[in-house]
């Protein structure tokens, strides 16, 4: 150990007096680390929700706010819980029996919605004052101890809250949003996560690889393997710890704009703040320390394996052309997992977000492209070669030629170019694509499946304003009035089996269903569901988690923690507008936490009159006709896709940085070839041409393999999300992010090659 | 000592022989010089006999270890510890200060690097202690040669390797560089790999490779027979 020490400390005068080559990796290492901190920060996001109404309540008692299922028996039992959305309600009388506990003043039963109760008889809790001198967790203990003494399964069915626990009662919300706000974050920050480090590899391989001669060097003056090895192991390591402190503010700073953010559009809890601790500095260096180190250990190995020999003939000759076989081989079996990915993805739930799906598909093309980009360049040189050479005419000139030469001599350095902006194209490219195809689906499917001729939406739509609507008198000389109308209004449940998924549906009341709604119906029928029955979109009943079919039974936890066991009466498969179960009003009337009614009332039939006459009578209504309204929801999914324009955002901001970062240093490297041929008489002008064309050749080659990469990626989501091979793509986002990817690739190669030739004597305009 | 040694480059069809079967000594405090035209396999040498290059058969001994069987640990501390180095060019580490470049062969072998020693070394090939502190770019070539050589003087080894030491100066300073290597290795066995007649004249020995193989050897040369023998081989090697 204190002879790697010493030798560090010794070999760190690399990063002392020439420190050039290293920023590309410290530019790395910040953007991961900071990106990392964020993630930390926002994942362990705390979310205390105010007491409110509760304040003045030493102790509240509730019905157990979340439902749990065990599965297994013995040692293998299982329990899975999730929180509730509604209050489960507890026996008004129990607020009696709780007054006599000792040391408790006062105990009342409190409902949320004074107008409309929601079971007879119940309360959603009962907030308990102690006594002067009796502390509220003395209290909370007793009154434990009395609930397990009188309550008929003893105390587990109730919650006992005091303190900040009061502000979980006072909102059941807050608790159901921090979890899915964290499945949200768990399924998105290992992907970005994950492509921060992929990208600092890239950059650490290429810093390495850069100064390969500098190594042979040191072993033929006798350095071991392991002392070359270590000096640039502890180079990544004292680049890790400087990169994690830089990134350790930044990193705090964009995880609270991130959770504020996160929180302001719902999909946190309200009053969220990221986690904000000293550990935070730890978690940054460590990290950076330990994945710079990682990442540089396949190329400190390989740099330390060199032969001397070798690496101290001319320039050049110590890379290797080709890949190694192995490399190869991994890249080849990259793709056959690509191609297994998608097909399995085929056999997935839809799920929350579309990165959780895309991620490991988009992860493994990233890796192939990484691992044949030598192969890539190189078939891409000989087909531009070919090209210019058309019919015996030369296209492009000497400075064409040279730039081709150069790039098919070292397909791997053109490649270690090729490679970041491949990665833009591909995850900006899928990520957006996978997004706008969702998006898209669900407003044509939407439009396709909304039959009715009329749309009530707006306040106070409740089972009073669904029968008037339905019982319009047929206007004079009409044969009919109203065919149909039903109420819809979104819920979610959570599913028995298995690991009580939590899934969107819809309540629905009136009928009959086919008439204002065209669902596509696979089996069974939806004319009406009655009590007892439920509908199953064939994306969750099929391949899903659920697995049913016509007549299975299923139990579903209503919002309040109520079972309800229904028969599957029909499965549908158009599920983006309507979501993946359909239940009847009247089963889920009380159990929502909400008065019961609905957001939209779909009509059938009638007259305009008619239903402006409905309209009239209840304020904060509004009519819209099918296609108004059709638009109308378009445009608002359309919009609420903050979420995802946040990874977006992210993606793009970490695909930039590595582009410009790696193709800097590339450019930089060449310095020497710039200068020989500057000696040589090579006018400036045909350098500008000679990198021009290599620019071209990096944008297009990086661009294709890009394409190729982002569209297996696309094309996988879409069929997983859609059953259909077609993404949804558009002209102007897809030329926008080439041509984005086109311009930072060539100010990133030709805004260095600019500052190098004004330095460079020899090309100065007098010569040229 | 070199016995049987053959070097192949590539495998099977289309395989470089670039040494066949080439038995070479040193002796002890002997000052050689292998010459050739290009391709005739001397720089191959060298590398397979300072041991950076395993050859494909025969052997090597460095007095009475045999290079061929060792690790490639034990290889790199023997040229840490018994050989020096100096090359055409890229002889320094140009982060390191002139200083830290001279003590890098005792650094690496984890020893102490004593200012006194480091000074000495440079002493004896010329340099002021005030250009100790400088980096290799601040320094003309002859002087980063030289810089080299106080390098591969540092740990005293058995034998110093110089591939075409003079191959990126001017005559003059070349010639300097020699004379300095000449009286500062003083008793160490000295092996330059070169195609300049001139850097004969300092040495007692100049042995010829053609093909891969030792075609003659002349003791005491002087540099118009040297030049001589290489037209004559050079027109061998055309015919």
């Amino acid at each position: 150990m204190r002879r790697g020490m010493l030798m560090r400390g010794w070999m760190l005068a690399g990063i002392r007096r020439n420190p050039g080559p290293l920023i590309g990796t410290l530019v790395a290492v910040v953007t991961a680390a900071t990106l990392t901190v964020a993630s930390v920060s926002l994942l362990a996001a705390q979310a205390t929700a105010p007491a409110g109404r509760l304040a003045g309540a030493s102790v509240v008692v509730a019905g157990s706010t979340q439902v749990s299922e065990t599965t297994g028996h013995g040692e293998d039992a299982q329990t899975e819980s999730a929180p509730l959305s509604a209050y489960r309600g507890v026996p008004a009388s129990l607020a009696q029996r709780l007054a006599q506990v000792p040391g408790v003043a006062s105990a009342a039963g409190e409902t949320g919605f004074p107008g409309g109760v929601v079971r007879p008889g119940d309360v959603d809790l009962i907030a308990v004052t102690a006594r002067p001198g009796v502390a509220p967790d003395v209290l909370a203990q007793r009154i434990k101890t009395a609930l397990v003494e009188t309550a008929p399964h003893g105390g587990r069915d109730y919650t006992i809250a005091t303190g900040a626990a009061r502000g979980d009662l006072a909102n059941l919300s807050v608790a159901a949003e921090r979890v899915n706000g964290r499945t949200l974050a768990a399924s998105v920050v290992p992907v970005i996560v994950l492509i921060a480090f992929f990208v600092l590899a890239g950059t650490t391989a290429l810093s390495v690889s850069l100064r390969r001669r500098r190594f042979a060097l040191l072993r033929a003056v006798g350095a071991t393997r392991g002392q070359v090895r270590r000096a640039i192991l502890g180079e990544l390591a004292l680049l890790g710890v400087a990169g994690g402190g830089v990134a350790c503010l930044p990193g705090a700073l964009l995880g609270a704009a991130g959770a504020r953010a996160l929180a302001a559009h719902g999909l946190f809890p309200p009053g969220s703040t990221a986690w904000l601790s000293p550990w935070l500095l730890l978690i940054s260096c460590g990290s950076s320390v330990l994945v710079a180190a990682l990442s540089g250990w396949i190329a400190a190995r390989r740099a330390g394996r060199v032969s001397p020999a070798q690496a101290l003939r001319e320039a050049g000759a110590a890379d290797p052309k080709w890949p190694h076989p192995v490399r190869i081989l991994l890249g080849l079996g990259a793709m056959a997992g690509a191609g297994a990915l998608m097909t399995a993805t085929f056999d997935q739930n839809a799920p929350d977000s579309q990165l959780a799906l895309a991620g490991p598909l988009l992860m493994v093309c990233m890796v192939a492209v990484a691992l044949l980009g030598p192969l890539l360049v190189a078939f891409a040189a000989w087909l531009a070669r070919s090209l210019c050479n058309v019919a015996g005419r030369t296209i492009g000139g000497p400075s064409a030629r040279l730039a081709l030469a150069s790039i098919a001599a070292q397909p791997r350095r053109t490649a270690s170019a090729v490679i970041p902006v491949a990665l833009a194209v591909a995850l900006v490219g899928s990520i957006y694509f996978a997004n706008q195809t969702a998006i898209h689906n669900a407003a044509v499917q939407s439009a396709s499946t909304v039959t009715a001729t009329d749309v009530l939406s707006g306040d106070g739509l409740t089972m009073s304003v669904l029968r008037q609507a339905a019982d319009q008198p047929a206007a004079a000389g009409e044969f009919s009035g109203v065919h149909a109308a039903a109420g819809l209004a979104p819920i979610t449940v959570a599913a028995a089996d298995p690991d009580l998924e939590q899934i969107y549906g819809e309540v629905v009341a009136g009928g009959p269903l086919s008439q204002v709604l065209n669902l596509g119906v696979t089996s069974g029928s939806l004319t009406s569901l009655r009590p007892g029955q439920i509908a199953v979109s064939a994306l969750e009943a099929g391949s899903g988690a659920l697995g049913v079919h016509t007549g299975s039974r299923v139990t579903m936890y209503l919002p309040d923690g109520t079972p309800y066991r229904a028969t599957v009466s029909a499965i549908y498969s158009r599920s983006l507008a309507a979501g993946d179960v359909l239940l009847p009003a009247d089963v889920v009337a009380g159990h929502t936490g909400t008065l019961p009614g609905f957001t939209e009332i779909l009509v059938s039939g009638g007259t305009a009159a008619g239903l402006a006459a409905v309209a009239a009578g209840h304020p904060g209504l509004h009519v819209a006709s099918r296609s108004v309204y059709n638009a109308q929801s378009q445009q608002a999914s359309a919009q609420d896709d903050f979420a995802n324009n946040m990874i977006l955002g992210v993606v793009a901001l970490l695909a930039a940085v590595s582009l410009v970062n790696t193709l800097v240093v590339a450019t930089v490297e060449r310095r020497r070839l710039l200068r020989l041929l500057g000696r040589l008489g090579t006018t400036k002008g045909q350098l500008t041409a000679m990198f021009g064309w290599h620019v071209l050749f990096v944008a297009v080659t990086g661009v294709v393999a890009g394409i190729a990469a982002g569209a297996a990626t696309l094309l996988g989501v879409t069929r997983a999300q859609t059953g259909a091979w077609t993404p949804y793509i558009t002209a102007g986002p897809a030329v926008t992010i080439i041509a984005v990817v086109g311009v930072l690739t060539a100010a990133s190669i030709l805004i260095p090659f600019r500052l190098m030739t004004r330095r460079e004597p020899t090309l100065s305009p007098l010569a040229s | 000592m070199l016995d049987g040694v053959t070097k192949r480059y590539g495998r099977r069809r289309g395989a470089v022989v670039a040494l066949d079967g080439v038995s070479l000594s040193f002796p002890a405090g002997s000052f050689t010089a292998v010459m050739g035209v290009s391709g005739s396999g001397k720089s191959t040498l060298l590398q397979c006999a300072a041991g950076l290059e395993r050859p494909t058969s025969g052997r090597v001994r460095l007095f009475a270890t045999d290079l061929t069987g060792l690790s490639q640990r034990r290889q790199a501390e023997l040229r840490r510890r018994r050989i020096g180095f100096v090359f055409q060019d890229l002889n320094l580490v140009p982060e390191l200060s002139i200083a830290e470049n001279i003590a890098l062969p005792l650094r690496l072998d984890h020893r102490r690097a004593a200012r006194a020693d480091i000074e000495h070394a440079a002493a004896r090939v010329g340099l002021a202690p005030a250009q100790l502190k400088r980096l290799p770019a601040e320094l003309s070539g002859g002087q980063q040669q030289r810089v080299a050589i106080a390098r591969a003087l540092i740990t005293r080894p058995d034998v110093i390797f110089a591939d075409e030491p003079t191959g990126a100066l001017d005559p003059h300073t070349g010639q300097g560089v020699l004379r300095l290597l000449r009286t500062a290795a003083d008793g160490t066995t000295v092996v330059i790999v070169t195609h300049d007649p001139q850097v004969v004249r300092f040495c007692d020995r100049a042995v010829f490779l053609h093909a891969g193989r030792v075609d003659r050897m002349m003791y005491a040369p002087e540099p118009a027979a040297v030049a001589r023998v290489l037209h004559e081989l050079g027109e061998r090697g055309r015919g």
